[in-house]
């Protein structure tokens, strides 16, 4: 009997179980199917549609101010024009003005020494060191002068003569940098906006080996001014020695007169 | 058997297990289920609702067109004509190129022009000299300590004070360091214009295969170490000002002992005279 009733009660409950987990179809009604349309149209009209027109808008402006205000076509080919013609005047009136001779010396040892050191070659080196110690002579023997002077003579020739050579160094330089400067300006003439930052750095670049051979040559120049000062000095040392001992001399003159 | 006897018996034994009651209310639920309204399916557009779909679908359709093609095709044109206008007059690849290359010629350039002034420009003939100008000449801010006694033993030391007034030998102590201070700021010079030039090597070589996106930043490089090559200039050309005003004052100086030498001779002469008359 309660094995009956438990059967009842199971097929009870599976029975209305059954219905509550039947699938039961969703119904949309047409007003909301009417609805979602429109919020669709209205995005794509207001929302999708305004930001399209904005980007458009924005993008043709900015192709509009890249080609007419900052890269104009035809600007850049006048402005390459510009470096061509400007290259061709002022460039070649530059170099005829560097090319004029200076040379000044008459005499033939005179006119021989100039000329190698206006050369601009840094083969002629040993030649200038023969020139300079025909024209300026060669130092005293040491029976002609004091171990001081002649010690003092060789540090000036020196100076003076290692002055001369890294002159004719910053000449042959100075031709190469010219020949540089001139690379440039004909790759100038030809590159675009893009190309001219990669040329921009060069001429930097070169600029800043031209600044190191200018402190090489102000290195000289200070060698010179000290070395002029240095010997000054020496002479003025010289001299505070020379009359000392012309002190002792008189003195010793005087005791024995004295006596 | 038949199918209405088959259930028949289906019945009868259900219901001596559970009851005739709960078998009839079985059979009356089941067909509730059975007789519930299912979603009717509608063919050929007949059912309204589609129609509506297929509208609101059309309108969608001709908005993409309209309002979201048209624009987009245009902003792809306009983004083309851009990027060909870049590739063709901004950044022409043939220019980056020719102007990479060229950052190569001018290696090899500058390379002979750091050269010239490798060359030994050594003179001197003396042993003391030689010596004081292989440090001057060495590039080597390590030997400046040498400076000093190679000088003294080409130029001489200070005056001993038994030899000469205190202010002679002033001046000419002043004299000394500055031109040993001159020759050492030389030394220095020729060593930073050595880091100068490697620095420039450096940044050649980065430049032969830059981009000219990049060119700038080697750019900015190359410009920072121009006003560090402008500061030593600077202060090399200070030093040059500082021996030229040390030589100048010498000259003023031996004008003022010159006058006061002469005073001290008048003076003397004037008491000699004195002590003749009495």
């Amino acid at each position: 009997m309660t094995q009956r009733r438990f059967h009842r009660s199971l097929l009870t409950v599976a029975s209305i179980s059954a219905l509550l987990l039947m699938p039961v179809a969703a119904n949309a009604g047409m007003g909301d199917i009417i609805s979602l349309l429109t919020t669709i149209t209205g995005t794509l009209k207001n929302g999708v549609g305004q930001l399209l027109n904005g980007i458009q808008a924005i993008n043709a402006g900015m192709a509009d101010l890249q080609n007419r205000v900052v890269w104009p076509v035809n600007v850049i080919s006048a402005t390459r024009t510009s470096v061509t013609q400007i290259r061709a005047q002022v460039s070649s009136l530059a170099e005829q003005v560097h090319s004029i001779p200076t040379n000044s010396a008459t005499l033939h040892a005179s006119a021989q020494f100039e000329s190698l050191l206006r050369g601009g070659q840094t083969a002629n080196f040993s030649q200038i060191q023969v020139s300079y110690a025909q024209l300026y002579l060669s130092l005293p023997k040491p029976d002609q002068a004091t171990a001081i002077q002649r010690s003092l003579g060789d540090m000036n020739d020196a100076i003076a003569l290692g002055a001369l050579k890294t002159a004719t160094a910053s000449d042959q330089a100075s031709e190469h940098l010219l020949a540089i400067g001139d690379s440039l300006e004909q790759a100038a003439a030809s590159a675009a906006p893009g190309s001219a930052p990669i040329l921009i750095a060069q001429a930097q670049v070169s600029d800043l080996e031209s600044q190191a051979m200018l402190h090489r040559i102000l290195a000289v120049q200070l060698r010179q001014e000290a070395a002029k000062l240095a010997y000054r000095n020496a002479l003025t040392k010289q001299s505070a020695e020379a009359n000392k001992n012309l002190r002792n001399n008189l003195q010793q003159i005087f005791n024995r007169t004295m006596r | 058997m038949r199918m209405g006897e088959k259930l028949k018996e289906l019945v009868r034994k259900a219901s001596t297990v559970v009851g005739w009651r709960t078998v009839s209310t079985v059979a009356v639920l089941t067909a509730c289920v059975a007789f519930v309204p299912l979603r009717a399916r509608g063919q050929f557009g007949l059912d309204p609702c589609c129609a509506i779909i297929s509208t609101g679908l059309n309108t969608i359709s001709g908005l993409l067109k309209n309002v979201v093609a048209k624009p987009l095709a245009s902003i792809q044109q306009i983004q083309q004509q851009t990027a060909n206008f870049e590739q063709q007059v901004i950044y022409p690849v043939s220019a980056i190129t020719s102007a990479q290359a060229l950052a190569g010629q001018l290696h090899t350039q500058l390379s002979k022009l750091s050269q010239f002034y490798r060359l030994p420009t050594h003179s001197a003939t003396l042993p003391a000299p030689q010596r004081l100008e292989q440090v001057l000449l060495s590039h080597d801010p390590q030997r400046l300590d040498q400076v000093s006694q190679n000088y003294s033993l080409v130029y001489g030391n200070v005056i001993p004070p038994a030899d000469a007034p205190d202010g002679l030998r002033n001046m000419v102590d002043m004299s000394d360091a500055e031109a040993q201070a001159a020759l050492k700021k030389a030394v220095e010079l020729d060593a930073l214009a050595d880091i100068e030039i490697a620095a420039a090597d450096q940044i050649n070589q980065q430049l032969q295969t830059a981009a000219p996106g990049i060119a700038p930043i080697l750019q900015a490089q190359t410009a920072a170490w121009l006003v560090r090559a402008n500061a030593y200039t600077q202060s090399a050309t200070a030093e040059l000002i500082r021996i030229r005003s040390i030589d100048l004052a010498n000259t003023v100086a031996q004008l003022k002992l010159s006058a006061g030498d002469t005073n001290a001779l008048w003076n003397g002469a004037n008491q000699s005279l004195q002590r003749s008359s009495h």
